[in-house]
């Protein structure tokens, strides 16, 4: 198939008209197939070495359904941040980044770092198919490298795991956790200079997030922790939009 | 439910984990093959003039700021969920705050404990419902309706979701990052890390602005790790 409507160079701004391309809904919905077909094997393979494992047929239709009852409320949460980010990446690339392999704060954060080093901003006029595309690819690089990673570690736990339990444990503590926190810092911090509206839009995003987790854990409500990155990123959005329409978004 | 004799019982665990082994891991390839896929068609295909040095630009700065977290958490999880749940739960993905719960509840509603055949078991059954209830509402609410409702929306308020979505998601993973892993030293450090880095370095070389974040995830890293607390338990 040739894609003959692109003829733009990739200079285009209409993102969603190369992120809806049939083959990426073909990718993504793959994705989906190679999941249940994953689950299917697996289900049959418990089934068969059930009484093995001291496990009953009963027990393991228990264990399904309550894991699936518990991921109802996640699931949605998950929905809710999805769909916010559908004007940014298209229906496809949600669905396999944000949706499954990956989660919306590594997923939006690696768009941005790619974007940045072509000189580009996520969302706005130099955010061009091009950028979209090269993004999209180091999204989906980033995502590989989590499978890689376990296909490469968990034969290795397998056989070792008493060995690289006894790695300092404060590497597996304070390192990552440094990791992590330098590198959403890092992408906040660096919207705060775009404009009045981003820094709103940030503050907002992080005062809700505060409140749903200060009231998970007062009223003892685990929904509220689900629920909270989704809420905060609406809330944030709809400030943003007024103050966008007041005139303190970035100047064009 | 028949009696196995020993043998019979360890040849029977002894197949499943083959089973399981060698589908997880094929399956696991397979989307991961998939998944980069289409990408890489767009890039190729799709006639955008991107340079393979853009490319690997972008690459290697998104490797450099995430290197860590791509190696530690798989072997975080891997006690919990045991060797057979890895090749699902890296695929399916939102273990921390999905599948883990669903685990939790399926291995207590059976009283299997985690690290056993039973739990282990119990784990990969649920995260097959769970995986069943998150495929369908993915399908369903993103697929169908979120199309139909980016179709429908105003111009004006897409734009301004693909503007700020970015800060917004930033702002409230920042407030769950520092929250959940209640660790005030490496926040702090990398505060000080990221603030030098963007307000003082990157004036002074501003050519630097595409691995400012890769830089602030090393330095703080580094900083931190010299920096920890010697009181916590010796190694």
């Amino acid at each position: 198939m040739m894609p003959t409507q692109l003829v733009e160079n990739g200079s285009s701004t209409n993102i969603l008209s190369i992120a809806n391309m049939p083959v990426l809904w073909a990718c993504a919905l793959g994705v989906f197939a190679v999941i249940i077909l994953q689950s299917v094997i697996y289900i049959r393979a418990a089934r068969k070495a059930a009484p093995a494992a001291g496990i009953t047929g009963a027990e393991l239709k228990t264990s399904f359904r309550s894991g699936a009852v518990a991921a109802i409320g996640p699931s949605l949460a998950v929905v809710l941040v999805a769909i916010a980010l559908l004007a940014l990446f298209g229906t496809p690339a949600v669905l396999v980044r944000i949706g499954l392999i990956g989660s919306a704060a590594y997923e939006t954060g690696a768009a941005n770092i790619a974007a940045t080093t072509m000189g580009a901003t996520l969302g706005d006029a130099t955010y061009t198919q091009q950028v979209f595309a090269v993004a999209f690819f180091a999204m989906s690089i980033g995502g590989a490298m989590w499978m890689l990673t376990t296909l490469i570690a968990t034969p290795l736990l397998k056989r070792g795991e008493h060995k690289l339990a006894k790695v300092n444990p404060l590497i597996m503590t304070v390192v990552p956790a440094a990791a992590l926190l330098a590198a959403f810092i890092s992408i906040g911090i660096g919207e705060i200079p775009k404009s009045a509206a981003h820094l709103i839009t940030l503050l907002t995003a992080g005062v809700v997030m505060a409140l749903c987790l200060f009231l998970a854990k007062r009223l003892n409500r685990v929904w509220l922790r689900e629920w909270g990155l989704g809420f905060a990123i609406v809330a944030a959005l709809f400030v943003a939009y007024a103050a966008h329409t007041a005139g303190l978004g970035p100047v064009a | 439910m028949t009696t196995l004799s020993p043998a019979q019982a360890t040849a029977d665990l002894a197949e499943f984990d083959r089973t399981t082994s060698r589908w997880g891991r094929l399956t696991m390839i397979a989307g991961l093959i998939i998944s980069v896929g289409g990408p890489l068609y767009l890039v190729l295909f799709g006639n955008l003039g991107i340079t393979s040095t853009q490319l690997w630009t972008a690459v290697a700065a998104v490797l450099g700021t995430f290197f860590v977290i791509w190696l530690v958490e798989p072997i975080t999880y891997f006690p919990i969920l045991g060797p057979a749940a890895m090749y699902q739960a890296f695929m399916i993905g939102n273990i921390s705050n999905k599948l883990l719960p669903s685990v939790l509840v399926a291995q207590t509603s059976i009283g299997a404990r985690p690290g056993t055949e039973r739990g282990n078991f119990a784990a990969i059954m649920a995260i097959c419902g769970a995986a069943a209830v998150h495929l369908l509402s993915l399908l369903v609410f993103v697929g169908i309706l979120g199309t139909w409702l980016i179709s429908v929306v105003p111009a004006g308020v897409t734009d301004v979701a693909r503007i700020y979505v970015l800060p917004a998601v930033m702002g409230a993973v920042i407030v769950q990052a520092i929250i959940s892993m209640k660790q005030l030293r490496p926040t702090l450090i990398a505060f000080a890390v990221v603030l030098l880095v963007q307000f003082v370095l990157l004036p002074l070389v501003p050519g630097l602005a595409m691995v400012s974040t890769a830089i602030s995830v090393i330095g703080t890293i580094i900083i931190a790790w010299f920096a920890r607390k010697e009181a916590q338990p010796a190694a």
